[in-house]
């Protein structure tokens, strides 16, 4: 079969609009997250990490009419344009698809009733009609709305339609955007941490919610990787935990069997793993769950952080900017400090990073859990790394 | 490998198919909630947690309770090898729009953890995994129109890599009173069975018109 390579990628977050940015923050532990009191986002101050509005319009005035689409729509279309510029493979052709993930997608236009839209455009396909007709795709979009697995759903969906042959290309890209709603729902579900959120840290006390896109680039077609040794998509899987629709498992099984599906669809095992970018909500539940799947699946001694505390919850986005980061931790050969994390908060004594370290990357599972029990799965590692 | 359908339900306005039989018929004309709940007591099924579910889930719930009904194999399956693959065109924006009601006026803000659970699509995906422990491949895809195609390469995908045994998959609509399910139990085929429905985009097509 051929193989899946990573060609190309963007991140826009509040640590700013390119990967690079992104990381280069991320390797000097700098988080995005700010407390904030706009009242159209929280009744109560809030920590949350929300991109710069100002510099979002300004950047994508350039490349098309901020009055014509949706603040998600902007990133989105800013993203997708910054990863092309990476590559040449020209979007409106048949060949390429597009997968997009995004929890809420428009939900802005729910709250706001003076909104200048159609009325269609609270759905979450008018966005990725939208995205699709600036890119001049006739291809039919995918769009996954999974809960906070949803970006690693998009991704594993992407792969999926390559493995079947049908393209020879397929643009993943996920976001959300934060507004009043999400924060108050879990406010109500008394989920959101007073301060930055801390996952894994033996004080977490709930989420930070954050807003961002991701988008990556994914091919079988050799000719078109520039790098001597790229990164590959090997397997992906989801699971469901079928135990509680706002709950995760006791026991962790449901994110167990999407990492051994993983692993067995990359035909790796649990020795061939070099880091884990978990999902660490900082939910006390969500973290728990995890280090038992880990534990279970063996990894006790593999790596792992969370990047929530730098870029806060970005529901749709986040397994797709996680595994971003992950690819530029193979690429800079280094492991991101797990911000927030003093003191082992989980039972069971899985690795926490808690230093910034430069050291061999070769291959990395991301893993994601999320609302309605499901869990989900992704193996990335170098070319020849085995 | 070809994989069959072993049983279909359609649910449209007022009317529940199975099989491509008309079996039940809202003759009251009934909103959703009781004509819901006619077919939920016709098909004798006990599930408190059924009354707490938004509209979306218990539109794919009732559903998923007939094709499954009669069917208790499915349940002896591996839990991990059964997977739910639901395409659904306006996500959970009919709960968005009531949950958003609770947080519109500040005078009276009262956002409420039960209704902001089922501001997510896929949690009738979870629904129906909870009540049958189904623990495969779930995935919430969402189009502005039921695209069978891709559902079909999908879950076939799935059944022919061997993630998966038997796949409940199709589609599951609701928005303010409008409302649709069309969901097929997807096996693989056994060799003794001779009458069996062929899981393709254009059978599909045709069973859910």
């Amino acid at each position: 079969m051929n193989k899946i390579y990573t060609i190309a990628d963007n991140i826009i977050t509040s640590l700013g609009f390119t990967s690079n940015e992104n990381f280069s923050a991320l390797k000097n532990s700098k988080s995005g997250i700010a407390k904030t009191e706009d009242p159209k986002i929280t009744q109560v101050p809030m920590y949350a990490s929300i991109v710069d509005s100002e510099k979002l319009i300004s950047k994508f005035s350039v490349i098309g009419n901020p009055n014509d689409y949706t603040r998600l729509e902007q990133m989105m279309i800013l993203s997708i344009t910054e990863s092309l510029k990476q590559t040449n493979i020209d979007p409106s052709n048949e060949d390429t698809l597009f997968v997009f993930s995004s929890v809420k997608g428009n939900i802005n236009l729910i709250e706001d009733e003076n909104h200048p839209f159609e009325k269609e455009r609270i759905n979450l396909w008018a966005i990725s009609d939208q995205v699709c007709d600036f890119f001049k795709s006739t291809v039919k979009p995918i769009f996954v709305s999974n809960a906070c697995i949803s970006g690693i759903s998009a991704i594993i969906t992407g792969a999926q339609s390559l493995k079947n042959q049908k393209y020879k290309n397929v643009i993943v890209c996920g976001g959300d955007i934060i507004s009043e709603f999400t924060p108050s729902g879990f406010q109500s579900f008394k989920a959101v941490s007073e301060e930055p959120c801390k996952p894994y840290d033996a004080n977490r006390t709930g989420i930070t919610l954050g807003e961002g896109v991701g988008s990556i680039i994914l091919t079988t077609n050799a000719e078109l990787v520039k790098e001597q040794k790229p990164i590959i998509f090997r397997g992906g899987s989801n699971s469901n935990d079928a135990n509680h629709i706002s709950g995760p498992s006791r026991t962790g099984d449901g994110l167990y069997f999407a990492i051994s599906n993983t692993l067995k669809e990359a035909n790796k095992t649990n020795t061939d793993i070099d880091y884990i970018s978990g999902h660490g909500t900082a939910t006390p539940y969500n973290d728990e769950m995890e280090a038992k799947a880990i534990s279970w699946a063996g990894l006790n001694s593999v790596p792992v952080n969370s990047l929530k505390s730098y870029w806060g919850h970005t529901l749709g986005a986040a397994g797709i900017i996680e595994c971003i980061a992950g690819i530029h931790s193979i690429k800079e050969n280094c492991l991101i400090k797990s911000l927030g994390y003093n003191k082992h908060g989980v039972s069971e004594p899985i690795n926490i990073i808690k230093d910034f370290q430069e050291i061999e990357v070769k291959k990395f599972l991301k893993t994601a859990s999320g609302f309605g029990g499901s869990n989900a799965a992704v193996y990335f590692s170098e070319l020849d790394s085995d | 490998m070809k994989n069959f359908i072993s049983k279909y339900c359609i649910i449209k306005p007022n009317e529940v198919f199975v099989n491509g039989k008309l079996e039940f018929s809202n003759i009251e004309q009934n909103g959703f909630g009781a004509f819901m709940k006619s077919i939920y007591k016709h098909n004798e099924i006990k599930y408190p947690k059924y009354f707490k579910m938004d509209n979306l889930c218990k539109v794919a719930f009732i559903a998923s309770e007939i094709i499954l009904k009669g069917n208790d194999h499915i349940k002896k399956l591996d839990p991990t090898k059964v997977g739910i693959i639901i395409q659904n065109s306006h996500s959970s924006i009919d709960t968005d729009i009531k949950y958003n009601e609770t947080i519109k006026d500040k005078s009276n803000y009262f956002p409420s953890p039960a209704v902001f659970v089922y501001t997510l699509p896929n949690v009738m995906i979870g629904e129906i995994c909870i009540r049958n422990k189904f623990q495969g491949e779930n995935t919430c895809f969402i189009a502005k129109e039921f695209n069978p195609e891709f559902v079909c390469d999908y879950v076939s995908n799935l059944l022919d890599s061997n993630k998966l045994d038997a796949c409940i998959t199709g589609w599951a609509d609701y928005v303010d009173e409008e409302y649709s399910a069309k969901l097929f139990l997807v096996e693989k085929n056994e060799e003794n069975k001779k009458d069996n429905i062929s899981f393709k985009p254009e059978i599909i097509n045709q069973l859910s018109r």
